[in-house]
Parts: structure tokens; sequence; C-alpha cells
């Protein structure tokens, strides 16, 4: 399904569950940044991370530990 | 001597030690200058005379002693509370002492304002804001850049010659850009943060200096820090390149300015420049999205979102409850993202010295339709910016924004990247463009005066 039109039921749908309400506008603003992001957000949980786990922690003003 | 108000940072600091320029004028005449200068442009959110007075008679014999600087409405300072450009903004705030303020008293600074900013921090060119939008010096419809508008136009506009902002997708290198500056994200946790609502939340942000030039990031980076930037020298520099969409999908004037300047700094240097891979880039950007974003969620709780304060703009609103939305499993994802372009950075960085791509790829646009052309198409400044600007927050390496040129009167700049901890390096290879371009982008300036935006 395209995002564009999961979108009209995507947002509805997960802002009763977290029982937040919305204007007209702030569902165009969602819907506008659901287009945006969620074709990328698929493309990332499929992407292969080769193995790579999450640095626990991480010390952000380092590099990382040599693997 | 110029007025002492146009000299640069350091030069305000050394004339102000020799006896040269007494501060108090120099205090009086900054707040003069904003109240003449800034109805204009907006970069001055806040001014409050007697307490900056009251810093300057308090003021230690530092480096940075009597020099008026702004700081952005991201900070608490003893008198006010951050607002974050925001007329809600999901944090307890109160008056106190943060880290760079102490950092700025400690130098001898002089706090003279606090800058606008971009509405929670959430975008990259500053046209949103509870206060209405900072307007940029060199055109007064385009946008600033964001998050760190205010500060950034506070300088363009010489109101001041160096203020404090903050980075936490590229809010200090967009504007920098944006507005002609230099502008210096230091390595994540290094410049001082204590008092920032997301202090010990946030992963991504840091403060940093935004000036006109290298040698003032210096000094107020240093001020920052905490410790001194030592200045040293980028003989021999290695800079990478990429063949990706931040090189490529450009304007054209951007990336022709950015590959002569690229050019300039490796003859300049005696250095070399090598292609360099960074396959992870466009999915390390959605990872910076999420992280940053998902960060936030901490005080986000259905009954607060089902009463925002009706003065925070639609888009904020909007934005706010979506992020509710984000699914967790693409977080986790973004972490493995983060630990990849860690390890990716870690090996390029013992190829090459520095990563070199324009800051953003395209001048700034206008205020009332932030929208940037590009050869793959329209984009709205944020999509099109976050792409060049994220990789550095997400893996917390230092990053700079150096003016290098000029395109519809506006300002383009390039963007380095260093090995973490090297910021000094940037200031390094930043000051030899400078001297290789005779200095001319960085003392470039805008239309300042009345006269001169009616004539621009």
């Amino acid at each position: 399904m395209e995002a564009s039109h999961s979108a009209d039921e995507f947002i509805p749908a997960a802002l009763a569950a977290f029982g937040v309400k919305a204007d007209e506008i702030e569902l165009a603003v969602m819907g506008a940044a659901h287009e945006l992001l969620w074709p990328p957000i698929l493309e990332l949980l499929g992407f292969d991370a080769g193995g790579v786990v999450s640095e626990p922690a991480p010390d952000l003003s380092q590099a990382p530990p040599r693997r | 001597m110029s007025e002492p108000l146009d000299l640069p940072l350091r030069d305000q600091a050394a004339a102000i030690a020799a006896g040269e320029v007494d501060a108090a004028e120099l205090l009086e005449a900054t707040l003069a200058r904003i109240e003449a200068r800034n109805p204009a442009i907006n970069a001055v959110v806040a001014t409050f005379p007697e307490s900056s007075r009251e810093m300057l008679a308090a003021a230690p014999v530092g480096p940075l002693h009597g020099v008026p600087v702004v700081i952005k409405d991201e900070w608490p300072l003893p008198w006010r509370a951050q607002r974050f450009g925001a007329a809600e903004m999901l944090a307890e705030t109160a008056p106190g002492e943060s880290g760079p303020y102490r950092a700025l008293r400690d130098a001898g600074a002089v706090v003279v304002g606090v800058g606008n900013m971009h509405e929670l921090g959430a975008g990259s060119t500053g046209n949103v804001s509870v206060y209405g939008p900072a307007r940029n010096p060199w055109n007064l419809e385009r946008c600033p850049g964001g998050s760190s508008s205010g500060p950034a136009a506070a300088v363009a506009g010489r109101l001041v010659a160096g203020a404090v902002g903050a980075d936490g997708v590229g809010s200090i290198r967009y504007p920098a850009t944006y507005c002609g500056l230099t502008g210096l994200k230091p390595t994540f946790g290094r410049a001082a943060m204590e008092g920032h609502h997301m202090a010990g939340i946030s992963t991504t942000i840091v403060s940093g200096p935004l000036c006109a030039d290298a040698g003032d990031c210096r000094l107020l980076g240093s001020a920052l820090c905490g410790e001194e930037l030592r200045a040293g020298n980028a003989n021999g520099l290695r800079i990478g390149v990429v063949a990706n969409e931040v090189s490529e999908d450009v304007a054209p004037a951007v990336r022709e300015a950015c590959e002569a300047a690229i050019e300039e700094l490796r003859q300049a240097t005696g250095g070399e420049t090598r292609e360099v891979e960074l396959p992870e880039l466009a999915a390390a950007t959605l990872a910076t999205v999420l992280i940053a974003n998902s960060e936030s969620l901490g005080n986000v709780t259905p009954e607060r979102l089902n009463n925002l304060d009706p003065e925070l703009s639609p888009l904020g609103r909007g934005l706010l409850k979506y992020r509710l939305m984000l699914p967790a499993a693409a977080i986790a994802k973004a972490h493995q993202l983060r630990a990849m372009a860690r390890q990716r950075l870690a090996e390029v960085f013992e190829q090459v010295d520095v990563i070199a791509w324009p800051t953003v790829p395209a001048v700034a646009p206008p205020l009332a339709a932030p929208l940037v052309e590009l050869p793959s198409g329209t984009l709205t400044a944020d999509a099109a910016n976050v792409r060049s600007g994220a990789l550095a927050n997400l893996t917390g390496i230092p990053a700079i924004s150096i003016p290098v040129g000029s395109s519809e009167g506006l300002p383009i700049g390039l963007q380095l990247q260093a090995a973490w901890g090297r910021d000094e390096l940037l200031l390094d290879a930043a000051e030899a463009l400078e001297q290789a371009n005779g200095r001319r982008w960085v003392e470039a300036a805008p239309p300042l005066t009345p006269a001169e935006q009616a004539g621009a």
C-alpha cells in the first residue's frame, strides 16, 4: 500500500489507540510527515545490518572500540 | 580603528584587554544597535540591560572579558527560562545557570540578548517561531536557517560578533551557511550543555559557536569547551569526498563553489583529495531523525498532547503527535545504523583527515515557502538539508560550516567533518581556506543599514 494512502487509515487508527485528538490541520501535517518518513522507515526495517549490534551506551565523544 | 562593534570577537576582546575600548561603552553601543537593527531581522527576542550591566560589573578578566554575545533561546539564564522558540516545550523550565551561561560568565563575556530559534528546534529554516521568524540579513525575505536562526542572524547583522547556538541535527551549521558565517558543531560531549532541558537525554545535541570566521569560533568555542582549542596547521590535509547525493544532488552554483573551495583547500594545505565511500549515509540520516525525535518523547503523554498550547504552531502540534507513531523496531534499527556508521567513519578517518561536502544543497529559500530546487526535483529545505547535516550528530564527530561563495546574493557554505576530538583541525582547515581565498567570504557583509537594505 502506498504511504500516502496508508496515512488515511494508519494515522487516525494510531491516534485513536493512543487516545490523542487531532484537528484537520494537524492531520494534514501528520499525513505529510508520514508520506515523507514512512517509505524510508519501511526500508530501514528491511536493512541488513550485517550482524552489527548496537553499541551499549556508546561514548559518542570518541571513536567506537575496534571490532 | 573600525567601529568597535564591527570588530571581530577576538579583536573586541583584545581591544578591551588593551584598554583601547571601554567594555561598558561597548555594551551600551551593542544594546543601541540591537534596538536600531533588530526590528528588521528579529534575531534577538529578549534583552535585559540591567542583568547585562551586572554581568559586566562582575566579569572576571578572562579571554572574553567585556565582550557582548547572544545566546540561543535553548538554555536558561539566571534571570530567564528558555522557551525553545515555542509557546510550549513539553519540559519543565526555570531560570538558572546553564553550562553555556557559566562558560561565558567565567570567560568574562556579557550575555546581551537571547537569540530567536525555530520552534522546538524542529526545523532547518527558522521560519517558524513563537516570536515570529528571524530574517536573513542577506535578504529579509529569505530563511536565516535553523534551528539557531537568531544567533546566526544576530552575528550576520553585526548586532554582536559571536553567538552561542545548539546543534542537534545540523542546527548550527545550517544557519551558519544561510547567513554566511562560520559555525562549529563540536565533538559530542565536548562543549557545555548543563541546564539544557535535554542534557543527559539527548545523544545528538551540542552547544557551539557561530561567528564570522574560524578565529572567532576558536575563541568562543574554547570558552564553551572549557579548554583552549589550540591553533595548529592543516598541512598535508587529506580531504575525503563522496560521490553521492550530498555532493551531487546539489544546486549547480553550490556544487561549483564547494568543489572550487575543496580544490583551494587542497592546494593551500599541500594536501590531497580522495574519494571515500559511505554507503549507509541515507539510512544513517533517517536513523538520526528517529533517534533525535524519540529521545524527546519522555515527557509526552496523550493528555499533554490533547492539551497543547494553542499558540504552538499547527506544524509543531502535528509533528509532536506524529512522533508517537514512530515504530520501536525502526528506532532499534536506527541504533544499529549508528553503530555501523561510527565503525565506517572510524575506518574512513584512517584514510582521510576530513570529509568535505556542501553544508546544505541550496542557498536560503524564501521564508514564505522554504522549498529548494535540486537536480532531483523540488524538496522541502528540511528534507534536503538533513541529508548533509545528520551524520555528525548521529556519530558524535565534529563538523564545521565555512562560507565559500555566493549565489543570488546569498551565501554558500562548505562543511568539513573530522574524527572525534579533532575540532581543532577543522578550525585550522577553515583558517587555511580563509587565507587561500583572501578572506573574501568571511569578510563579506550583508546590507546592514535600512538604507543599504532598501538598495539591496
